[in-house]
């Protein structure tokens, strides 16, 4: 076996390593004592300042944290009753005692999200939309924190760089049109994915997943 | 592109698909766009409303389940348009569809169950 061949095995074995072992890996024993079968999503701090960002963003987070296999509370009942009860401001609930909301909706644990960054930047005429936030899901149990995750997506509409003048004029069309209406759906849903698929990092299979319980190899 | 490249890159997306885990479990239809449609305009309440049905519906004619919360998402709908009855039978749905809901659902059924002078929903607060 010559020099190159020993270092192209050498990084095709690395490469896999990848997966299976090398990534940070969250410590899921908490996780594990509790094994909770249901999640509440309470209202979103917002830090951002874009008023509309956790409304929007509540939209997209159900059906990610569904198809791990969990009970999910309906979201938008539950931001309804919250706000009757006298808990729309998420700040405070965020302070408050996840107890408290075990009690009021029977939920084994609560999620809560922080939106860091909903922005468009626009440097002449490139735009990148971000997306940064952050989860924490604690028991309603014992108040213990049960998993956490921190996602930062960033987009840049294509560069379109074969039209000298006329090119230049379509990026500034383009930025001018993400400016106007920015799309962060797309962006908040790959953080969901990134935050709550990935082995290792992400969300244990919910009790209506069958690998429930069984995938301790990978979470 | 030589063979060995041909040969690497589906191998490489291999592993890199190895690493995030996706499926669908359920039909969802058209919640998604229509909570962020009811969120960007709130007079959209019609619509969310349709495709809360159109979910429910689906799933009823496939002999699927209906996802997690939307059976109560749609109550509560009713609810606030008076419809109690109809939301108390929702709720009742979502409870039996999924244990984890019982105690929200039986607070709420109980909310619903409460003649009040008008036709807003109060949640009870214990």
């Amino acid at each position: 076996m010559n020099f190159t061949s020993k270092i192209a095995l050498l990084s095709l074995v690395t490469l896999f390593a990848g997966c299976a072992s090398r990534p940070p890996r969250y410590d899921y024993s908490q996780f594990r004592t509790e094994g909770p079968r249901s999640i509440l999503v309470v209202p979103v701090i917002n830090k951002s300042i874009d008023v509309n960002a956790p409304d929007y963003f509540l939209a997209t987070i159900a059906t990610p944290l569904a198809e791990r296999g969990y009970y999910v509370f309906p979201i938008n009942m539950v931001k309804s009753v919250l706000a009757d009860d006298g808990l729309s401001d998420a700040n405070l609930v965020h302070a408050g005692d996840p107890h408290r909301l075990g009690e009021l909706f029977g939920t084994d644990a609560v999620m809560y999200i922080s939106i860091e960054r909903w922005d468009a930047k626009y440097v002449v005429l490139a735009t990148t939309v971000t997306v940064e936030l952050n989860y924490t899901l604690k028991s309603a149990h014992t108040g213990q924190v049960l998993w956490k995750n921190h996602q930062i997506v960033a987009y840049q509409p294509q560069q379109n760089n074969g039209g000298g003048i006329a090119g230049l004029v379509a990026n500034a069309i383009a930025a001018a049109i993400t400016k106007a209406a920015p799309d962060y759906m797309p962006l908040a849903r790959q953080a969901n994915s990134g935050a709550i698929n990935v082995k290792g990092m992400g969300l244990p299979a919910g009790p209506y997943d069958s690998l429930f319980g069984k995938d301790s190899a990978d979470y | 592109m030589s063979l060995r490249t041909l040969i690497l890159s589906p191998l490489i997306l291999l592993v890199a698909a190895g690493c995030v885990t996706q499926h669908q479990r359920y039909d969802w239809g058209s919640y998604d766009p229509s909570l962020y449609g009811y969120y960007k305009n709130p007079a959209d309440a019609g619509e969310l409303s349709a495709s809360l049905k159109a979910v429910i519906d689906a799933a009823s004619a496939n002999k699927a389940v209906v996802p997690p919360g939307i059976y109560a998402e749609y109550g509560y709908l009713q609810l606030q348009q008076g419809k109690n009855s109809a939301a108390i039978d929702l709720f009742k749905q979502e409870e039996s569809h999924w244990p984890e809901s019982k105690v929200f659902m039986d607070r709420m059924i109980k909310v619903a169950s409460t003649p009040v002078g008008g036709t807003t929903p109060r949640s009870a607060a214990p």
